[in-house]
Order: C-alpha cells, then sequence, then structure tokens
C-alpha cells in the first residue's frame, strides 16, 4: 500500500467548489454547478481507477491508498484517509450523484441558487469525509455534518409543510447517530481504562471491541447498528422516510436515495463488520429477517403508493434491504456484491428521480392515476424511463440483475427463508415499477397540454447525454462483474 | 508585599477602573459615552494584562486565602473579554430602552471582579465577599428596567432566593469551621482526612448554594422568570459570566475534600449519586422543558439549565482524575463564546421588551436578513453541538470525561437529551429559514459594535470547531484542581 497525500484534494476541492459558488453569479449557478462536479468526478475516477478497474484483489490492494495527517492528537484523532477497494466505489457514487442532482431543474436554481449550490458541495465534502476516514471521530463528524445541508435543502426548496418532516427525518437520525457516538465513547473509555494510547482510528479500536464483554459489546453493537439501520433505512426504522422524499426538492431526493443511503450500508461494511463480528454472528439470523422483511414489506407500501414520489421512496428501501441481505451474511462475497448492487441502486435510483423531476417540469402535478399520455408527448423521455425501470426491477443484463442475483446466491446457504422471502420481494418490484410506468406514460393522451405548454421539449441535449451514458454504464457494468467481486 | 502586589496587578487595574469609571459616572451624568469607554477600555487592559501572565506555577497570597495560577489569571482575562464583549455588543438595547445610563458600566465592572475573585479565592468567607460583590450589581442590573414590572419582579426574585443562599453558603462555612477549625481551601482538606457529619453536612450545604447559583435542577426555577425579567444584556451576563464563574468555584469547592481518605469514602459514594441525579435532573427539564418555550429568553434560560447538565458531566468524570476537570473548562470556554453570541443578537431584537423577544419573531429572518440568519445558524447549531462548531467538542469531552469515570448510563440518558435539545435549536433554525415572514414578526436591528462582537464570536467558534488544538493544549495545561 502507497502512503500518498493526493487523497485529500478529494476533501479539498468540494470546499473549494462550495466558496467559489458564493462568487459565482446566480444565472450561470446550474452550468457551474454541473461543471464542477463533474471535473469533480473525472477526478476522482481518475484517482480511484486503479482500484476500480483492477481485476484482481492483490492489484486493487495495490492501488489503495491511505493518506494519514495529524489533527487532533489531543484526542488521538487523525485523518486519517483510505481509498480502497471498498470506499472506491462509495466515492465515486457520492461524485457522479452530486453531477445529476445538480442537473435537476427547479426551484432551487431560483430562489437562492448560491445557498443551494454551495450546500450541495458542502454535502459532497461531508460524505467524503465519512465515506474515506478511517477515524471514527472523523467519521461521526463527516456522518453528521451531512444532515445540515439536507435539513435546509428540504426546508428551503421544500414543498408545504416540510417542517415536520424534517425534523422526523434529523431527529431519528440525530437519535441514531448520537447513540452511535456514546458507542464510539464506550469503546474510547475502555482504551483509556486498559491503559493505551488513545486512538479513534479503526485498526485500534478493533481490538478494544473484541475485548468487551458479551453484553457491553451487544450493547455498543446495538449503539452502531440503530444509527445504520436508520440511515438505510431497514423497515421498522424507516417512518421517517416516506414524507420527507416526497417533500424534498428533486435534487435533495436524489442525494438522500442515491447516497446517503449508502451511509449505512458502508457504515456496517467497513465498521460494524470488523468491530463486532461475534455479535452480528449471534443475531445474524435476526438480521437477515429484518433485511429481508424490509425488501417485502417495502415493495407493498410501494404497491399501495399513489403517488410516484413515495413509490420510488419505498422501492429504494425494498432495494436496500437486497443490499443488507447482502451485507449480513457476514462474507466477503456477500458484502462485495452488496457494494456491488449499491452502485446499480445508486444509477438507477438517482435516474429514476432525476427523470421523474423531467416529467414534473413537463406535466400538471404527478399523482398517479390520472391519465396524462405523457409517453406520446415525450417518447425519448419515457423511452429512457422504461430502460430504467427495467433496470430497477433487475432485467438479466443491467448492473442490478447481476447485483441481486449475486446477493440472493450468497445468502441462500445461511438464510434459506429469508432468502426466500426477498426473492418473492423481487417479483413485487416488478408489479409496482410496471403500475409506476403505466400510469405515469400511458392512457388517454391528456388535453391538458401540460406546465410548458404543447411545444415542451422532450428530453435532448446534455441531459439526454447524460441519461444515455448512466444507463449505458448500468448495463456494460452488468456483464463486468469481475470488476466488482474481485475481493477486498 | 511588593511582590505580592505585582502578582495582583490585574485585578488592581480593575479596580482602579472600577474607581475611574465610577468616577466619570458621577462627573458626566448627562453622557455615558465617557463611561462606556472608561469600562471598555478597563476590562480590555485587564483581559491583556492577565492573558499575558502565564506563571508557571499557583502563588497564594494574603495568608493563602487569595490563589494566583495560571487558572485564576486565565478566568479574570476571560471573564473581561465577555464583559467587553457585552460593553462593545449592547450598547444600542440600553439606548433603545431607555436605561442607558452611566451606573451600568460600574456594576458590570464590579461583578466582574467579584466572579473573578470568587473563583481566584481558597478561603470561605472571601469566597463568600466576592460571591456578595458579583450578586449585589447582578440584583440591581437585573431590575435596571425600573418601570417594567416583570423587570422588578426579577431582581426582588433574584434578591429574595440568591439573599437566601448566601446565608446557606455562610451556615455550611460555620459547619465546616465547626469541624475542622479552619476556612481555607488547603486547611478544609488537610482535616477533611478524619471526616465527620459536621463537615459533611457544611459541605454538602456550600455545595447547594452554589449548585442555585449555576441554577442545577432542582435548584432552578428562578433561572427563566429572572432570565425574562432582565435587561437582555443582563440576561447574557447572568448567562455567562456569573454562569462560568460560579460554576467554576462549584468544581473547586466540591474538591476542596479530600476523597481519598478512608473516612470519606461513604460520603463520596452519596455525593456522586447526588450529583449524577443533579446532572440527569437538569438535563432533561432543561431539554425537555426548552422545547415548549415560546420566549426566546425563556428558551435560552432552559438551554443554560441543560448546559449545566453537560458541565455536571464533566465533574462527574473529575472524581477519578483530576484530568477530566479540563473538560470543564473546554466546555466553559466554547460555551460562553457561543451564548455571548447569542445573547448580543437577541439584543437586536427591537420587539417591545415588555412582551418580550418571542421565537415567532425569528420567522422568515433569512428573507429580510440572510446575514443575521447566518450568524443566529452557527451559534444556534454550535449549542445543539453539530460538527465543525465548538459545541461540539465542548460535548466531546464532557462526555469522555463522564464515560471515563464510569458513568455510562448518564452518558446515555445525557445523549438522549442532546436529541431533544437539538429539536428546539432546529425549530428556531426552521423558523428562520423555512417559513415566510408573517407581519406580526419582529424587527431586528444591526448595528456596527454589535456585528463586530457576533462576528467574532461565530469566527472563535467555527474556528475552534475545525481546529481546536491550540485552545485544548492550552486549556488541558490549566490545573483546575489541586
Amino acid at each position: 500500500m502507497e502512503i500518498s497525500d493526493s487523497l485529500s484534494f478529494l476533501l479539498t476541492l468540494p470546499l473549494f467548489a462550495m466558496v467559489l459558488s458564493l462568487v459565482v453569479p446566480r444565472a450561470v449557478q446550474r452550468g457551474y454547478a454541473i461543471f464542477a462536479s463533474l471535473l469533480f468526478l473525472a477526478l476522482t475516477v481518475y484517482e480511484s481507477s486503479g482500484i476500480l478497474f483492477a481485476t484482481s484483489a492483490a492489484t486493487a490492494a495495490r492501488f489503495a491508498v491511505e493518506h494519514q495527517l495529524q489533527w487532533l492528537p489531543q484526542i488521538g484523532a487523525k485523518l486519517s484517509l483510505r481509498l480502497d477497494s471498498v470506499s472506491a466505489w462509495f466515492v465515486v457514487m457520492n461524485a457522479l450523484t452530486a453531477v445529476i442532482a445538480f442537473s435537476s431543474k427547479g426551484v432551487w436554481y431560483r430562489k437562492s441558487p448560491k445557498l443551494f449550490t454551495a450546500l450541495g458541495f458542502f454535502l459532497l465534502f461531508g460524505l467524503n469525509t465519512a465515506f474515506l476516514s478511517q477515524d471514527l471521530i472523523v467519521f461521526y463528524l463527516g456522518y453528521e455534518s451531512v444532515f445540515i445541508p439536507m435539513i435546509f435543502m428540504v426546508g428551503i426548496w421544500g414543498e408545504n409543510q416540510k417542517a415536520s418532516a424534517v425534523f422526523r427525518f434529523f431527529l431519528m437520525s440525530f437519535l441514531g447517530s448520537i447513540l452511535m457516538l456514546v458507542s464510539v465513547f464506550f469503546l474510547l473509555s475502555r482504551q483509556v481504562k486498559d491503559g493505551g494510547a488513545v486512538s479513534s482510528h479503526l485498526g485500534s479500536l478493533i481490538p478494544v471491541a473484541g475485548g468487551l464483554p458479551e453484553l457491553h459489546a451487544k450493547l455498543a453493537f446495538f449503539g452502531f447498528f440503530l444509527a445504520f439501520a436508520i440511515k438505510v433505512p431497514l423497515v421498522p426504522f424507516h417512518s421517517w422516510l416516506k414524507d420527507v422524499y416526497v417533500l424534498a426538492p428533486f435534487p435533495a431526493t436524489i442525494w438522500m436515495s442515491a447516497i446517503l443511503s449508502k451511509l449505512g450500508v458502508y457504515g456496517m461494511i467497513r465498521f460494524v463488520m470488523p468491530l463486532f463480528p461475534q455479535t452480528m454472528g449471534t443475531y445474524q439470523g435476526v438480521l437477515m429477517a429484518i433485511a429481508a422483511c424490509s425488501v417485502v414489506y417495502a415493495a407493498l407500501l410501494a404497491y399501495r403508493s399513489n403517488q410516484p414520489k413515495a413509490l420510488l421512496a419505498y422501492s429504494s428501501i425494498s432495494h436496500l434491504g437486497f443490499v443488507m441481505l447482502g451485507v449480513f451474511t457476514m462474507k466477503n462475497q456477500g458484502a462485495l456484491s452488496a457494494i456491488f448492487l449499491s452502485v446499480g441502486h445508486t444509477m438507477v435510483s438517482a435516474l429514476l428521480f432525476f427523470l421523474l423531476s423531467k416529467i414534473d417540469e413537463r406535466s400538471e402535478g404527478l399523482d398517479l392515476g390520472v391519465p396524462r399520455g405523457l409517453s406520446q408527448q415525450f417518447p425519448v423521455l419515457f423511452t429512457a424511463l422504461f430502460v430504467v425501470m427495467l433496470a430497477s426491477v433487475s432485467l438479466p443484463g443491467t448492473l442490478n440483475f447481476a447485483g441481486e442475483f449475486l446477493v440472493l446466491l450468497n445468502s441462500w446457504p445461511v438464510s434459506t427463508l429469508s432468502t426466500v422471502v426477498a426473492g418473492f420481494g423481487a417479483v413485487l418490484g416488478a408489479a409496482y415499477m410496471l403500475k409506476f410506468y403505466q400510469q405515469m406514460g400511458f392512457g388517454a393522451s391528456s388535453t391538458d397540454p401540460g406546465k410548458q405548454g404543447a411545444h415542451a421539449e422532450d428530453l435532448s441535449g446534455f441531459e439526454l447525454v447524460l441519461v444515455f451514458l448512466l444507463i449505458m454504464a448500468v448495463v456494460v457494468f452488468g456483464f463486468q462483474t469481475s470488476i466488482f467481486l474481485k475481493g477486498n | 508585599m511588593s511582590a505580592e502586589f505585582d502578582l495582583l496587578g490585574p485585578w488592581i487595574s480593575l479596580c482602579a477602573g472600577i474607581l475611574l469609571t465610577l468616577l466619570i459616572s458621577v462627573i458626566r451624568t448627562e453622557s455615558k459615552r465617557p463611561a462606556q469607554i472608561s469600562a471598555l477600555i478597563t476590562v480590555v487592559g485587564t483581559a491583556v494584562l492577565s492573558l499575558g501572565k502565564q506563571p508557571s506555577e499557583a502563588a497564594l497570597v494574603f495568608a493563602g486565602s487569595f490563589e494566583i495560577s495560571s487558572l485564576t489569571l486565565l478566568v479574570l482575562g476571560g471573564l473581561c473579554a465577555l464583559a467587553a464583549m457585552f460593553i462593545l455588543g449592547t450598547g444600542h438595547y440600553l439606548s433603545r430602552e431607555r436605561i442607558h445610563i452611566s451606573d451600568y458600566y460600574h456594576l458590570l465592572l464590579i461583578l466582574v471582579l467579584g466572579a473573578s475573585v470568587m473563583v481566584a479565592s481558597r478561603n470561605l468567607i472571601l469566597t463568600f465577599i466576592a460571591l456578595e460583590v458579583m450578586s449585589l450589581p447582578a440584583y440591581t442590573l437585573a431590575g435596571f428596567r425600573r418601570n417594567d414590572s416583570r423587570s422588578n419582579e426579577a431582581a426582588l426574585k433574584y434578591f429574595i432566593l440568591g439573599g437566601a443562599m448566601g446565608a446557606v453558603f455562610l451556615l455550611g462555612s460555620s459547619f465546616v469551621f465547626g469541624a475542622t477549625g479552619t476556612l481555607t481551601y488547603s486547611g478544609v482538606f488537610s482535616a477533611s482526612k478524619s471526616g465527620g457529619v459536621m463537615l459533611e453536612l457544611g459541605h454538602l450545604l456550600l455545595l447547594v448554594s452554589f449548585l442555585f447559583k449555576v441554577a442545577a435542577a432542582p435548584l432552578h426555577f428562578w433561572k427563566p422568570d429572572v432570565y425574562e425579567g432582565a435587561p437582555t444584556p443582563v440576561t447574557g451576563i447572568m448567562a455567562t459570566i456569573i454562569t462560568a464563574a460560579s460554576f467554576l468555584t462549584l468544581v473547586r469547592l466540591i474538591h476542596m475534600i479530600d476523597y481519598g481518605a478512608a473516612e470519606m469514602g461513604n460520603y463520596l459514594a452519596w455525593l456522586k449519586s447526588a450529583l449524577r441525579f443533579v446532572t440527569v435532573a437538569s438535563l432533561i427539564v432543561g431539554s425537555t422543558v426548552m422545547i415548549t418555550q415560546r420566549s426566546l429568553k425563556r428558551l435560552f434560560a432552559y438551554s443554560s439549565i441543560t448546559h449545566t447538565g453537560y458541565l455536571m458531566l464533566g465533574v462527574l468524570g473529575s472524581f477519578d482524575s483530576g484530568a477530566s476537570a479540563s473538560s470543564v473548562l473546554i466546555y466553559l470556554c466554547g460555551y460562553c463564546v457561543m451564548s455571548t453570541g447569542a445573547f448580543v443578537l437577541l439584543a437586536l431584537s427591537k420587539s417591545p421588551a415588555d412582551t418580550g423577544t418571542e421565537l415567532i419573531d425569528l420567522t422568515g429572518l433569512m428573507k429580510r436578513s440572510p446575514y443575521l440568519t447566518g450568524l443566529w445558524t452557527i451559534f444556534l447549531f454550535s449549542m445543539a453541538g453539530m460538527p465543525f462548531t465548538v459545541g461540539f467538542f465542548a460535548k466531546y469531552f464532557v462526555f469522555m470525561a463522564s464515560m471515563n469515570g464510569g458513568e455510562t448510563v448518564v452518558v446515555v440518558i445525557a445523549a438522549l437529551c442532546t436529541v431533544v435539545g437539538a429539536y428546539a435549536y432546529l425549530r428556531a433554525i426552521a423558523l428562520m429559514t423555512m417559513r415566510e415572514a408573517a407581519p406580526t414578526s419582529g424587527e431586528w436591528e444591526l448595528t456596527p459594535g454589535s456585528q463586530l462582537v457576533a462576528v467574532g464570536a461565530a469566527v472563535f467558534v467555527l474556528f475552534l470547531g475545525i481546529i481546536p488544538n491550540a485552545m485544548l493544549q492550552y486549556l488541558k495545561g490549566i490545573p483546575l484542581i489541586h
């Protein structure tokens, strides 16, 4: 492994872009944000390309980079950033999500656009801090700071009655994360008691967690688990999600479903698995059952929704249930396929919400069950939506199919029942997505010409290229499974 | 003797400044500007003098009853700096309320003197005198809006209860004297090895009077009313200067007993559980009642009760290791700056004082003044303990101190209270940023002085939230208890 300081730009550039966005004129904010995030995506991919496209675990490990910077010796917190075959995917997904979110158009580019762009880049910074840090205190800082832009995005550009949704989102997430922090404190205080030097680096906390008495380990595990289960969310902890997804402006929804949820996945893989392998093993059956129930229950909720945003929100939970099923297998291959599916989920759910925002621009209201016949008016947009929808229901040949298949393959030997139940959820997925597509696109052609008149434009230009490239990525990676399954 | 006077320099300069300001206010009654400038020069000068000195070890003067050390000089300098922020940042409030009279300034200076001597005192009688020197101006200042019945109520309530608690302190001192035959902290410390009910009772009474001063639940009931009735700058001074000095004195009083002695083992266990109860009660009462408040001052009153609870977490941790006591200092440092910023902003509200500034007055502030909203957001987030503000590290250290002291359950309760408290702060932020302004929402005016202070405090909060190294290094090197 190489020690390098080339990683810090992944944190400093977003901050720089944030400051710059306060100077860039209002009129070109969207162009600036897209350009800067594309540039950042390119740099991120370049930096991690060695890891991403390596074909074997050994090659990937050779390209892994760790960067240590002394930050707070008083509390043993270091800025130790690590780019390896786990974090590289999440960092790239983060940059990609920013591009898609910034590309959506709406009120956020008319009302205080500078603030919006600045918050977006701050979000990029906070998420990268969380995804790269090996130090639990720094991870927590990144994890927690993500709330700040999210609250403001939903609160300022969201729809009516957003305040209560914001509060519920904030309180539930904060409850989880503060209990995680208490768990970290608990581990740190054990370290003090054992007389060692205090360090919140993951590597030095693993032996501490390993030496905990069983009850203590269970409680500390619970703190972490609750934080990440709320963040993902898994089913009993999902009640904050629907309102905030529905009322949030589209970019915030894209960010939440595509990447904020991955914080939970990442945290579970990166921190909980190495810290509490035994406790997790004890509860594995329960955890698998929770994940499988998430898949089915959220799918049922999605089927019952008559609001497309709510439907996609529940569909997102349902797919994340699969991801967590892969994580809870506690096997290397299971975790890898979970990351694999995460990448697919990021692209597909970001695309779905992005395309929905395009429909929203062109249509009066979004409720399902109102025939609009929009597919005749906007054939390109709806063709794209059709392809993405197929990816979402895991049609063979897409990234999501390969991911879900691998997850089920890995979870079968661990818990057959959970696998069967989750597999049933996949069938429901096809049912609600087809309902969604049919009601959005088909039906009698509406006499209502839509928001922008009869001559509203179809998807074109930059947006078309972006959507096309992403769809290509979903398909191409669907066949290139080897780059995901190289081991970590 | 001359060496002692040299050591006492900063305190003497403060006294000289008080006399000068008093003189000016007697001579120049028609204008308050000279008194304001004189007071400002006094506190800034004293702060520079005291923070410039860094004695490597503590010196005791006046027969061992007055301590001059890096801690007491830091406290004097810090309190003077806070006073300077209030003098600079809230003059316009006094003018608007027509209470801008010269007497305000020398009373404020006397309060600072009392507060700093109280922390430096190593003798119970001196502590009592300093307590009264600090409290008497505070009672007067609380009633400064003399035509307003609420202000009168605040002053009277504060005076009667404060006076009663002063009496409790004296009673405790006499018990301690009866048990040990001495009034100096070090004398009590060495005499406490033999224990005794009289000593324990006396010590407990001393603590009760200071738990009242810092408004730890269940002795908090006076705080919301006094906060609401007092003029806003005075409320701010109570929340920062008086709270900080009282809390530091409380810590020193707690540690005037030698808990290592075998005879004190039972007492220690008992005291710890009492303090545990006070901590949890302050946290729960403060954070839950805070979310029901409509008046901003009452909200900050309950918020400061919660902060007392967090500070008590640091105290709970300090029994096992003296190093944990520095968490109290770190918390106070962050808390004082963010509270000063918040109260300077609160004093900008043009709502009529007799109704007070309500939460609703913040509605839609972002449309009217994004600048002011930004400052409010920084201070409120810091109080909630969000990352990248000093509030986060302040909480980090008290939580860690308590956790290291083995108080896991209390820490979990404190964490849950943080979530509840965060709701109250977030509600204020939501009103500013997420609602449209109503015609009834109040006006806010920015003045250059307040702007300077608030921006300075905000920069401090953010800077220490990202790179607190220098502050931690400095504060950790200061011994709070001996």
